[in-house]
């Protein structure tokens, strides 16, 4: 195995070399330093790559391999498009006060069911989507029943970073490696889902236990809750039914988009295509101006800074130093990928280390198996509990600190401004405990199924 | 006509430090219209130690406090319940005018013309704002309906072919 391995001193350490690195290790230790916003860094700095010559236009707007990955933006796009559309039909405000009234107003059942209806939601939205439809109406739930919110508030961000690991288009590190090793919707569904259910119960049972016995509520508050009639959410029900035919054909269009030979993007654009030809806007400017931008761009500039650095030759130096490390041992490697994606998203952004892991991962596939390439080489089985470790690690592992991700930080952020600031220190209390105890279950998964029963 | 010639002289005004319940009295209380009567006032300037603006604090300021940020962000009026309004507010009360009051402050100046004012109210969507003196002092406070009736005025003259 270990024939295939080059050494290090094949790559030409030149000017580009060291312009590429010391733009790619700037433009992270900035984002870490978080004084200037994160996507003016990444545009700037990809610009500045290209105007230096390092890496082409043309190589950043068009290649495949070390270009701008125009499958990921145009999936966000397209699903930012289509919850655009749904938000004011009162959908998610009718879902979340159905569940407290399921609960009967019983304090830890509201949390559980709110939790598990925020983890599915994020399976199949953007997680901080998800957390920004949940949060007001827990705050709301939580005021009329004089409970403390910040419990329900940190469980719902942690189910929701849970949820939207189970699926290819939960979370962006997903759809990241999906475009990056052609991986489709199926076996995310195949390999994820099964480990992030049990995950997800035994989140449920943990946060009963952390949480469980403090809650009691008076039966007139609980009486609030249950007076509350969710129908009166619902303001556009004729949207609101277009827009489900509509998600459901989305949601069936990815089951089979691989058997369809259709890019998971190409699937999200037809339903966004089609719900705003049906839903009756006349004006859609609105709809297109609340994309998110400045996150797409952040992906964009992301993109080059990582293909020029790809290019230079930075990414296959590390994949050949990883490899050195571990002696070209694969189960080891897979295990250092899950736990160490864990560890680095916990603290850093998982979008940008996602970003340098997957070519980081193709480099060592190429080191390996120098004669395979396309498909024979992204899906050699023994690279495939590779991809599946970084989707894990880096999912799970924003759950550790506040900062870990994007959901976190909003719902940190809005906290606070309700008046129930989270500190740091008291998220990763819970955060960190519930995020090592769901990378064991996940490690355990991760060496039964592929290096146990090899299935 | 200019600003100061409509504008009614400063008489009441908030302190940074003072609580939204000693603020919300003032506003019941304060002074208004030419012959100064006490029958309230919707917003007040806030000014510091040295008499320097550093806000002003109106109804809506004061509506926005007792308001859960929560609800601007969805659509959930239908959720609320009786008293809940109540309870927010007695809890509101204690809070300080600098974290309620709005900041910076849209202002004119004495000399200002009267277009300027009706600039600023529908360019700004507001009802009233300070008047400073060259120094940048408050001076005194504009109010809407002090714009309004000197259009009235104006309006009415042309209609009585220029007769007072």
């Amino acid at each position: 195995m270990s024939q295939g391995i080059v050494t290090t001193n094949q790559i030409v350490m030149g000017a580009s070399f060291w312009i590429a690195t010391s733009i790619f290790l700037l433009a992270y230790a900035l984002i870490i330093w978080e004084k200037i916003h994160k996507t003016i860094l990444v545009v700037f700095g990809a610009a500045l790559l290209i105007v230096m010559g390092i890496i082409t236009q043309e190589e950043a707007f068009t290649s495949m391999d070390i270009g701008v990955d125009w499958n990921v933006i145009f999936l966000l796009i397209s699903m930012m498009v289509i919850i655009n559309i749904m938000k004011p039909t009162g959908c998610f405000e009718y879902l979340a006060i159905k569940s407290a009234k399921i609960s009967k107003g019983r304090p830890f059942m509201i949390m559980a069911i709110l939790s598990t209806v925020t983890a599915v939601v994020s399976a199949f939205l953007d997680n901080v989507t998800t957390v920004l439809l949940i949060a007001p109406v827990t705050l709301l739930i939580c005021q009329a029943m004089e409970l403390d919110p910040v419990p329900f508030l940190i469980t719902e961000t942690l189910a929701s970073n849970i949820g939207g690991t189970a699926t290819l288009i939960g979370d962006p590190p997903n759809i990241m490696i999906a475009s990056k090793a052609q991986l489709n919707f199926m076996d995310f569904v195949y390999n994820l889902t099964p480990v992030i259910i049990v995950v997800l119960i035994v989140f449920i049972l943990t946060i009963k236990l952390i949480f469980g016995k403090h809650m009691t509520v008076k039966e007139e508050l609980r009486q609030r809750v249950m007076a509350m009639n969710e129908k009166e959410a619902i303001k556009d029900p004729v949207l609101l039914k277009k827009s489900l035919v509509v998600l459901a054909m989305t949601m069936i269009g990815f089951i089979g988009h691989g058997a369809l030979h259709l890019e998971p993007a190409s699937i999200a654009l037809f339903g966004a295509g089609l719900l705003l030809l049906v839903s009756g806007i006349k004006e859609p400017h609105h709809i297109f101006a609340e994309v998110e931008w400045a996150s797409l761009f952040f992906f964009i500039g992301l993109f080059i800074i990582i293909g020029a650095v790809v290019k230079v030759g930075l990414i296959k130096w590390m994949a050949i130093k990883v490899l050195e490390l571990t002696h070209g041992n694969l189960m080891g490697t897979s295990m250092i990928v899950l736990w160490f994606s864990a560890f680095a998203s916990a603290f850093v952004d998982n979008i940008p280390y996602v970003a340098t892991m997957n070519p980081l991962i193709i480099d060592m596939a190429k080191q390996l198996w120098p004669n395979l390439s396309g498909i024979g080489l992204l899906h050699h089985p023994d690279l495939m509990p590779m991809w599946w470790s970084l989707s894990l690690g880096a999912c799970l592992g924003g759950n550790g600190t506040a900062i870990g991700a994007s959901a976190n930080v909003i719902v940190v952020g809005m906290a606070e401004k309700m008046g129930h600031p989270i500190s740091f220190r008291k998220f990763m209390l819970y955060g960190m405990p519930l995020m090592i105890e769901s990378v064991i279950i996940c490690t355990i998964y991760v060496w039964l199924r592929y290096y146990v029963f090899n299935i | 006509m200019r600003a100061k010639d409509i504008m009614i002289p400063i008489h009441d005004y908030l302190k940074p430090d003072n609580t939204l319940k000693e603020a919300v009295k003032l506003l019941r209380t304060g002074f208004r219209g030419e012959n100064l009567v006490g029958i309230g006032v919707m917003g007040a300037p806030v000014l510091d130690e040295t008499g320097n603006l550093v806000g002003m604090l109106s109804m809506t300021d004061a509506l926005r406090a007792v308001y859960p940020s929560y609800m601007s962000m969805m659509d959930m009026g239908s959720f609320t319940w009786d008293g809940m309004l109540e309870s927010l507010a007695q809890k509101a009360g204690d809070r300080k005018v600098k974290d309620i009051m709005t900041s910076p402050v849209i202002t004119i100046r004495e000399d200002d013309p009267l277009m300027e004012c009706v600039d600023l109210i529908l360019r700004k969507h507001i009802r009233r704002m300070p008047v400073l003196d060259k120094a940048g002092k408050v001076v005194g406070m504009l109010y809407m309906r002090d714009v309004f009736f000197a259009i009235t005025k104006a309006m009415l003259k042309e209609d009585n072919g220029g007769e007072k």
